[in-house]
């Protein structure tokens, strides 16, 4: 993995290593990678991918209303809120 | 009562021997005698309490009734911590119980306490949690395995009978081999998933650790069944496998797997496989080799697919609607790389870094998909071998409980072989046992039962019976180094 790579990984996973356990992370993610490129040896022509291992199970829902509001029970477990809104650092001057 | 059966602590509740508030105080008086083993994270004193004294067992209550367990951390009960053994959830209360919390509940279980566990289920050896080694009762610092490591050592320890766990490579059966216990991990979808705390959703499925097949059926009877909130539960009754036990399963062809060499295990191990082997055939069954042409590549499978569904699931950590919020936080996008930085450990960033790399345009196809591909193969394997037979054999865990850092801390790999027996099950969704089958340098090992969907009640039948047969899931550790 390259320095310009890493970054991008980190970036999207919204994660920063530290300069101290950095370097032992990126060795141990490039030994990672190195046992699971050893997939590319498997002949997979034609095979479908198999994401759920009972796919007939995976059912979807139609949008419901519930009845049920709890908003005041959930904004209890934010580490920051107002009586109506979870609160974040400023977005818009 | 320390290192009873559900069923001979049933009998002493029923016949008034003790009543279920006696019970409950004196494993309590056993945890908090035993709190070097580090197997707990909170604790429910008061509600267990308050629990008993309202529980009058009968003989036609359920066999659950009055009985102490312990959840692992990562099942969410309502106004309990639940910290899924990270600093990120270290003052989580979760709104909401469970299913497997409302099922043991309605059973009349007492839940005592959380029990500890690799962080957010991710290790085999319970080192990556948040608070902190947990402690093999058979040898002070040595691993009870994980990630269920804190539930299999309350229960080796005698502390309670059964212990929820759950199991997305292995993390129910390892540990349980690592401490001399039985665990299951049912067919994928059999128990709900909802409000157990989501790693990789299409492999994650709860099970119970106890000390006998006996009694995971009697937990697994109760934890599983359909529920609407999961969209993969399965759509059946729940399992009958305590009836079950009863039933004569005979003439059953148990398969070894021609690729998973035995023979490279330690001589010691090789004997006692051989040896169960014996047991399994005085049983009646016969044995047959088998193959499954790519169950070497389950390793690698799972390490594409476990990271990439664990960094899909642990987006929503963010900082801002529950868990660790950091306090350097500047702006909105400092906030969420703090909080997610500040609040995992090492093991969990690594697979939320590699998951995301798998996932990433570029990779995808050579990864990702390519990982899908393979675990289709290995599931078309399995379907052609339970043609031939009705379980496979092989050992739980390539060797005994080891000292802690003695493993993966140069090369994380090293940890994640620890699996490769057990990591096929949860990529093709299939039910496997693991059971004590012996010691080796005075630490217990396990021996897998794998069988074909839906198929809970042949495999702890045939458990049951090799225990009724064998003496290995009575030995209990002296403490000796705990003194």
């Amino acid at each position: 993995m390259d320095d310009q790579t890493v970054r991008t990984i980190c970036y999207l996973s919204r994660l920063k290593l530290d300069d101290e356990k950095s370097k032992k992370i990126l060795s141990d993610l490039d030994t990672i990678i190195e046992m699971i490129d050893s997939l590319s040896s498997t002949n997979t022509e034609n095979i479908s991918p198999l994401y759920n291992p009972l796919e007939e199970t995976a059912r979807k829902f139609n949008d419901k209303i519930k009845s049920d509001n709890n908003k005041e029970l959930f904004l209890e477990s934010a580490p920051e809120s107002d009586e109506n809104f979870f609160l974040v650092p400023k977005v818009v001057d | 009562m320390q290192f009873k059966t559900i069923k001979e602590i049933n009998a002493g509740l029923v016949s008034k021997k003790f009543s279920a508030e006696e019970l409950i105080k004196y494993t309590f008086d056993l945890i908090n005698e035993n709190k070097d083993l580090n197997c707990f994270i909170s604790l429910d004193e008061e509600n267990a309490l308050a629990k008993a004294k309202k529980i009058k067992v009968k003989k036609d209550s359920h066999l659950l009734s009055g009985i102490p367990i312990a959840q692992k951390d990562l099942f969410c009960a309502k106004g309990i911590k639940t910290t899924c053994g990270s600093k990120m959830l270290e003052n989580f209360y979760p709104p909401y119980n469970s299913k497997v919390v409302e099922a043991l509940d309605a059973a009349g279980s007492i839940c005592v306490g959380k029990t500890n566990m690799d962080e957010f289920a991710m290790g085999s050896s319970n080192e990556t949690s948040f608070f902190g080694n947990v402690h093999n009762p058979w040898k002070k610092g040595f691993v009870p395995g994980g990630s269920s490591g804190g539930a299999a050592c309350s229960v080796a320890a005698g502390l309670v009978p059964a212990a929820t766990g759950t199991d997305t490579g292995g993390s129910i059966r390892q540990p349980a081999a690592l401490c001399g216990l039985t665990g299951i991990k049912p067919t994928y979808g059999r128990i709900s998933r909802w409000g157990m705390i989501a790693f990789a959703s299409s492999l994650d499925q709860a099970g119970p650790v106890c000390r006998t097949a006996e009694d995971c059926s009697i937990l697994l009877d109760a934890m599983s069944g359909y529920d609407s909130r999961d969209t993969t539960s399965l759509n059946l009754d729940p399992t009958n496998t305590f009836a079950d036990l009863s039933k004569p399963y005979e003439n059953l062809r148990i398969g070894i797997v021609d690729e998973f060499n035995i023979d490279a295990l330690s001589k010691e191990s090789q004997t006692l496989f051989n040896e169960s082997l014996k047991v399994f055939e005085s049983l009646g069954a016969s044995i047959h080799k088998i193959s499954l042409p790519n169950i070497n590549q389950s390793v690698p499978t799972y390490y594409v697919i476990a990271p990439a569904e664990c960094s899909s699931n642990l987006s929503r950590y963010d900082g801002v609607k529950f868990g660790h919020r950091s306090l350097e936080a500047e702006d909105l996008e400092s906030l969420y790389i703090n909080s997610r930085s500040e609040g995992f450990g090492d093991e969990v960033k690594r697979r939320i870094l590699i998951g995301t790399y798998v996932l990433s345009a570029g990779y995808y196809d050579a990864y990702y998909k390519k990982a899908q591909q393979v675990r289709r193969l290995i599931k078309n394997d399995y379907e052609k071998a339970f043609k031939e037979v009705d379980l496979i054999v092989s050992p739980t865990s390539p060797s005994e409980a080891f000292e802690f850092g003695s493993k993966g801390t140069q090369d994380p790999t090293e940890l994640y072989l620890e699996d490769l027996y057990t990591i096929s099950s949860n990529l093709a969704g299939l039910p496997a046992l693991s059971m004590p089958h012996g010691f080796v340098n005075g630490l217990p090992v396990g021996i897998q039962l794998t069988g074909n969907y839906l198929e809970e009640s042949m495999i702890l039948n045939f458990a049951n019976r090799f225990q009724q047969s064998t003496d290995f899931h009575n030995a209990k550790p002296t403490f000796e180094d705990f003194q």
